[in-house]
């Protein structure tokens, strides 16, 4: 009961660097040190605010002109600061990576998404997040740099469990690289929440591509419902090579909750999360289906109901 | 069957859009707005323990930061309730500012700090040591606290003066017995006996809870604090501090919402004047949504309802049982229980009734007065019960509910068995009638989907509430209000008055009224901030649905007064008897005009006859009184929902809704509105989403007293609006303000009851216990397919 | 602690200020501006009454550095009316008794500007979605969503 939500109580030094080089050597310079990366201040300073979590260094990114951007010449390019909001003016979002449009959609509310970006929805490492497994589905990479280094991996692999990752101190998130989708793509992104603007109980993003009328490759991946966002690897393959039809569906759906390993907490039971992950992965995989067929409008009103 | 005869006004009933311009542009003021030069912030220590003993408060470490410290060695040791709108023999007072002997509460306030800014003031509460002695156990189900092991969380309290004994720890109970049950459910052919719960919510008014006190050279104090009633505050602040009243200046200042949560003087208020008496300084405190989640809710109930019943749907004989827990303090729960039997008691003609209804303490924040006040608690039990017996009968439930609602000329219990007056005015059947045809009623099975995943249902739910505390004899409860009136020189009209305004238009109705009598156009009536308890007589408190039936109530009794002295005024002027002037609005002046008579180019105006007065050095049009109502008028609601209930994912939405409201003659009708839209929302909140569960270990909230694991509707969560239809009842309150009676509480009685009577009509689940979160839902679902589809109860 | 200079304009006026790197904008504007109209609700991002707009974009001023704000155009509910001349949704507001107890306005207001820049003809659908971040507790919203739409209607019109 020692929280105080009208103030930010932990003193710490501002870091405001202007470039991203500048940035990476603060980060190398600082990296034995109690230092957080701040950029849309939407989770971090909430935490800072509600558990005592003290620094001593905050580093302020949003500021780096040339994070803030987003490519879409080959495959998506979304770079560190570049808020939610922006992202989705990109008509492509939408109409290729629809699972990520209803994704961000589905986030809160509009002020924090002209806040958050996905960087930092990513490094946060929630197991709620929900661009995650929209990124998840659609392949995406991550690129993390440092003074010393720069390596890309794929967002899957960056998770270790809750509010953890591999990143290394010295370490930031630069960029979120996003294969083409491939033609006859279709994806879905459906967020069960107690209100609209809410944390996700679950929420879960599928994308198939379809050769034909089999579904040549399938990817399914569930938030809030482990410690980290969870592909369901096994269901994938029940799915591929085969026309998903409601018959097929319905068994695949029966199948997914052994994938995942949902617990009860504040915002709904395992139970639930058990039964909404297979009529979910219903509705999901039969929106993204109809939607390789047709220019099927997304749903423009975000993920939930 | 229609009450309401030909009333014509000029200025009630009429739309104004400019009472609220400061809200819009930012200008407004609440207490947390206020900011005077040198004032010190303060912030509070709160007890991380639900219940343990305090040893020692040593702030010695803080004050070395440059703070100013108060912990309990510091606050007198007045044992006092926070709330007296109750006489005081029937007050359980059982606090001081501060514990002096133990907390009773995860988030109980034990010392605070002030200094010249927040931060600072926070950085030296962190430097407060308290040495704890022993713990206890947190209780917080109301089953923990019953238990006969649990530990005690009070020794004695007083009632009134006298010291009572608090045993297992009881805090208070009630009991009351009308006829003959016993004979009762022996002519019954039908008897259904069933248990709900309606659970603890959290207010969440926007603005929490606040004061900024400003200690003056003669050792009084200037305060602005969040309150439903100014001069309560004083005088309990003059009790605690020992300053006379004519020293303690409240200001009267705009609430942010409230709904219940400020009838008492909030926790905050002492402990802020005890900061500022110490400092001798101004000292602003204003909690954060954590502390105030702490601080206040709802009262929860759990009732066990036994009604009987004749085959032709006579009602005769209702046992109705209720307990709840109540948190660390008791601060009101034995008016609480009381009004909870009221409303039981005037809902349906039960012919014979016992109640029996208990309070315990538990280790929670502690429960008061939520809109309502225990009527959506009671409600919910006796409108599902009405249709279990509506269908056990085979009876249609509307035509059940017409059968045996108390109405006119019978008599409401408006706070509980000692505050009860006739019914005059009363819409219940029109509402009933005009709302079935409203929401095709008699269609209502052909929107059932047999099949689908979705299942429609419509459900009905009647409700409603005092208009005030007002009654033939005094009875428990304190009720008066009181206004002064004056003309101004230029025809203008002030209104000063304590009377509180929680948004819902008490305020711009009051100004009304006073512009109805005067025929002053209505904006140049001011009913502004700017008055405080030093100029104004006593008002008790806006609460009880009071606003408009009793405050606007003296606010007409005085302007009456007032017009009374300007016709006398008058007359002279026109050589001619005041009952042969005429006095009217001319809206192409903008004035009051009075002319004698037949002779209406005769005119001269208000302006030019308080400006005369005051030229001839005759004095100021002005009156000041209190009134008491003499009855407390029930204003009446009926909801007909629709919901739609998706059997896969167990959530529900209401797609349609039309509301029927019943508050005789309506003074301000898109606020009035308003409030019964307001209300629908937080209905469907108590229904589907709203709870807030303590841990059994920790004695904490769930939450941590974070709204983002306490959510409330949102705008998603209402129905379209051109779904929603809200229509009012033609009557006329006779012993009202021009015919007006309140609608506030009335609005969230029977939300919730209608929402369940819809789920049962949709799924067949009866569902017990509130809120039906999609979770509930699909377990019900699951165990009704379990046991073949057939109807079923859910606790 | 350091303070840190900032310069900002603040609903048309340009400002200078000294900031702690901890100070929050809600309590810059509060507290030392006494713009007092944006509200301080919960601190946490989840009730919408302390919304700005910060370079023309909706923002929580509750979870934005005052330090960040340096360079950038603010405008809270007080700089909307021109005088005395109103902002035509705070009329609407007026008209539409979408105001209660006042104390989730500022937000709302800011919010539903934002939207009418975004969307000039939304649908009621895209009404209540854009508005979900703003917390009511007084309206039940209806009169809020009708006085946005109200809006919308009359400046097509």
């Amino acid at each position: 009961m020692h929280t105080n939500t009208r103030i930010l109580a932990n003193k710490f030094e501002y870091l405001d660097p202007k470039s991203l080089s500048e940035a990476l050597n603060i980060l190398d310079e600082y990296q034995k040190k109690n230092i957080k990366i701040l950029a849309g201040g939407t989770d971090l300073l909430v935490k800072m605010k509600t558990i005592e979590l003290n620094i001593d260094y905050l580093l302020y990114i949003k500021e780096i002109a040339e994070l803030n951007f987003i490519n879409t010449s080959n495959g998506l390019s979304i770079g560190a600061t570049i808020p939610f909001s922006h992202i989705i003016k990109e008509d492509k979002i939408k109409t290729e990576y629809t699972a990520l449009y209803e994704a961000i959609q589905a986030i809160a509310a509009p002020a924090i998404r002209n806040m958050g970006t996905v960087a930092g929805n990513i490094g946060n490492a929630s197991p709620a997040a929900d661009t995650v497994p929209a990124l998840i589905v659609f392949d995406a990479q991550v690129l993390i740099e440092s003074k010393q280094s720069k390596r890309t991996l794929f967002l899957k692999d960056l998770f270790l469990g809750p509010g953890k990752t591999v990143l290394r101190n010295d370490e930031l998130i630069t960029r979120i690289e996003v294969p083409e989708v491939k033609p006859n793509t279709g994806s879905a992104f459906i967020k069960k929440s107690r209100v609209k603007a809410d944390l996700a109980k679950i929420n879960l993003a599928v994308a198939v591509q379809r050769k034909g009328q089999n579904c040549e490759n399938c990817k399914i991946a569930f938030g809030s419902v482990a410690a980290t966002v969870v592909r369901a690897e096994n269901t994938e393959k029940l799915l591929e090579g085969k026309a998903l039809t409601e018959e097929l569906i319905s068994k695949a759906a029966q199948g997914v909750a052994d994938e995942i390993k949902p617990i009860d907490d504040i915002r709904s039971t395992a139970e639930y999360r058990i039964a909404m992950s297979r009529e979910m992965l219903q509705d999901a995989l039969s929106l993204a289906w109809a939607r390789t067929y047709s220019e099927a409008k997304p749903n423009l009103k975000g993920g939930g109901e | 069957m229609l009450e309401q005869k030909e009333h014509k006004f000029d200025i009630l009933g009429r739309d104004y859009d400019i009472k609220n311009i400061g809200k819009v542009t930012g200008e407004e003021k609440y207490s947390c707005d206020i900011n005077i030069p040198g004032q010190l912030h303060a912030v509070i220590l709160r007890s991380p323990y639900a219940h343990a003993e305090i040893k020692e408060v040593d702030y010695t470490e803080a004050e070395k930061m440059g703070a100013i410290c108060i912990g309990p060695q510091d606050v007198p040791d007045v044992i006092y309730n926070e709330r007296i709108v109750s006489i005081p023999a029937k007050t359980y007072r059982d606090r001081t500012v501060f514990p002096k002997d133990k907390v009773r509460h995860v988030g109980e306030a034990i010392a605070a700090c002030a200094a010249e800014t927040e931060g600072k003031a926070f950085e030296a509460l962190k430097k407060i040591k308290v040495i704890w002695g022993e713990k206890w156990e947190p209780l917080v189900t109301l089953d923990d606290a019953m238990s006969p092991d649990a530990p005690a969380i009070y020794d004695n309290v007083f009632l009134g003066e006298e010291r009572v004994k608090i045993s297992n720890n009881l805090a208070c109970d009630r009991n009351i017995d009308v006829g003959d049950i016993e004979e009762g459910f022996k002519e019954a052919d039908i008897i259904a006996d069933e248990t709900f719960d309606v659970q603890r919510v959290y207010h969440m008014q926007l603005e929490t809870k606040s004061a900024v006190c400003q200690p003056e050279a003669d050792g009084g104090i200037t305060l602005w604090t969040t309150t439903q009633g100014i001069h309560n505050v004083r005088i309990l602040l003059g009790q605690i501090f020992s300053i006379p009243l004519s020293r303690i200046n409240v200001k009267r200042i705009t609430l942010g919402g409230s709904f219940g949560s400020s009838i008492q003087m909030n926790s905050v208020t002492p402990i802020c004047v005890a900061l500022a008496l110490k400092a001798r300084k101004p000292v602003k405190l204003v909690t954060t949504r954590e502390e105030d989640m702490y601080d206040h809710s709802s009262y929860p109930l759990k009732t066990r309802l036994k009604v009987g019943v004749k085959k032709d749907g006579t009602l005769t004989a209702a046992h109705c049982q209720v307990w709840l827990e109540i948190g660390g303090h008791n601060i009101q729960a034995y008016p609480y229980l009381g009004c909870v039997a009221g409303w039981f008691a005037s809902l349906y003609r039960w012919k014979n009734l016992r109640y029996e209804g208990k309070a315990y303490y538990s280790n929670k924040g502690p429960a008061c007065a939520r809109r309502g006040y225990g009527s959506p608690q009671v409600n919910f039990p006796v409108e599902n019960m009405i249709d279990i017996l509506a269908e056990k009968l085979g009876m249609d439930p509307i035509e059940f509910r017409r059968k045996n609602y108390v109405g006119k000329g019978e008599e409401f219990w408006g706070q509980g068995p000692t505050v009860r007056s006739l019914i005059r005015s009363c819409g219940v059947e029109e509402m009933l009638d005009r709302g079935a045809e409203l929401i095709e009623w008699d269609k209502k099975s052909e929107l059932k989907n047999k099949n689908g995943k979705i299942k429609r249902g419509i459900g009905v739910a009647r409700g409603f509430h005092t208009s005030g505390t007002g009654g033939p004899k005094a009875g428990e409860v304190i009720d008066y209000s009181g206004a002064t009136v004056k003309i101004n020189e230029d025809g203008s009209v002030d209104v000063i008055t304590a009377l509180m305004d929680h948004g819902g238009g008490t305020w711009e109705a009051g100004a009304k009224v006073a512009a109805e009598v005067l025929k002053v156009p209505f904006e140049k009536v001011s009913i502004d901030n700017g008055v405080d308890t030093r100029t104004t007589v006593f008002d008790v408190n806006t609460h009880a649905t009071r606003g408009v039936y009793c405050g606007c109530g003296a606010i007409k009794y005085v302007a009456e007064k007032v017009k009374e002295m300007l016709l006398n005024y008058a007359a002279t002027l026109f050589e001619d008897r005041p009952e042969n002037l005429v006095l009217a609005l001319n809206e192409e002046l903008g004035q009051g005009i009075i002319y004698p008579i037949d002779l209406p180019e005769k005119y001269k105006t208000i302006a030019e006859i308080a400006d005369h007065a005051r030229i001839n050095s005759v004095g100021t049009f002005v009156y000041t009184s209190t009134l008491r109502q003499k009855n407390c008028p029930p204003c009446f609601i009926t909801y007909f929902t629709e919901v739609e209930v998706n059997t896969e994912t167990g959530e529900i939405s209401v797609p349609r809704v039309v509301m029927m409201g019943d508050s005789g003659t309506i003074i301000n009708p898109e606020l009035w509105k308003g409030q019964i839209l307001g209300a629908y929302a937080l209905g469907i909140g108590l229904g589907k989403l709203e709870d807030i569960p303590y841990n059994k270990e920790s004695g904490k909230l769930n939450c941590n007293g974070l709204i983002t694991d306490f959510k409330v509707p949102i705008t998603t969560d209402m129905p379209h609006t051109d779904n929603i239809t809200v229509e009012h009842a033609h009557t006329y309150e006779p012993t009202g303000p021009f015919g007006a009676k309140g609608i506030g509480e009335a609005a969230l009685s029977a939300v919730a009851s209608s929402f369940g009577n819809a789920v049962y009509d949709a799924v067949g689940i009866r569902f017990h216990k509130l809120p039906i979160t999609p979770e509930v839902m699909l377990k019900a679902l699951q165990d009704k397919n379990r046991i073949g589809g057939k109807n079923k109860d859910a606790h | 602690m350091r303070k840190i200079p900032i310069k900002f304009t603040i609903n048309g006026q340009q400002k200078e200020a000294l900031v702690q790197s901890n100070e929050l904008l809600i309590n810059l504007l509060r507290d030392e501006l006494y713009l007092t109209g944006t509200k301080y609700g919960c601190g946490i991002g989840e009730c919408g009454a302390c919304t700005v707009f910060v370079d023309d974009e909706l923002v929580l001023a509750c979870l934005t550095l005052a330090v960040t704000v340096d360079g950038k155009e603010i405008t809270t509910i007080e700089g909307l009316a021109k005088g005395k001349e109103l902002h035509p949704m705070q009329v609407s507001f007026l008209k539409n008794a979408a105001v209660q107890c006042g104390f989730c306005t500022p937000g709302m207001i800011m919010t539903a500007i934002s939207l009418m820049k975004e969307n000039p003809d939304p649908s009621e659908e895209e009404i209540r979605e854009y508005m979900r971040g703003n917390i009511c507790r007084c309206t039940g919203y209806t009169q809020i969503i009708k006085a946005i739409k109200e809006y919308a209607h009359n400046m097509k019109a």
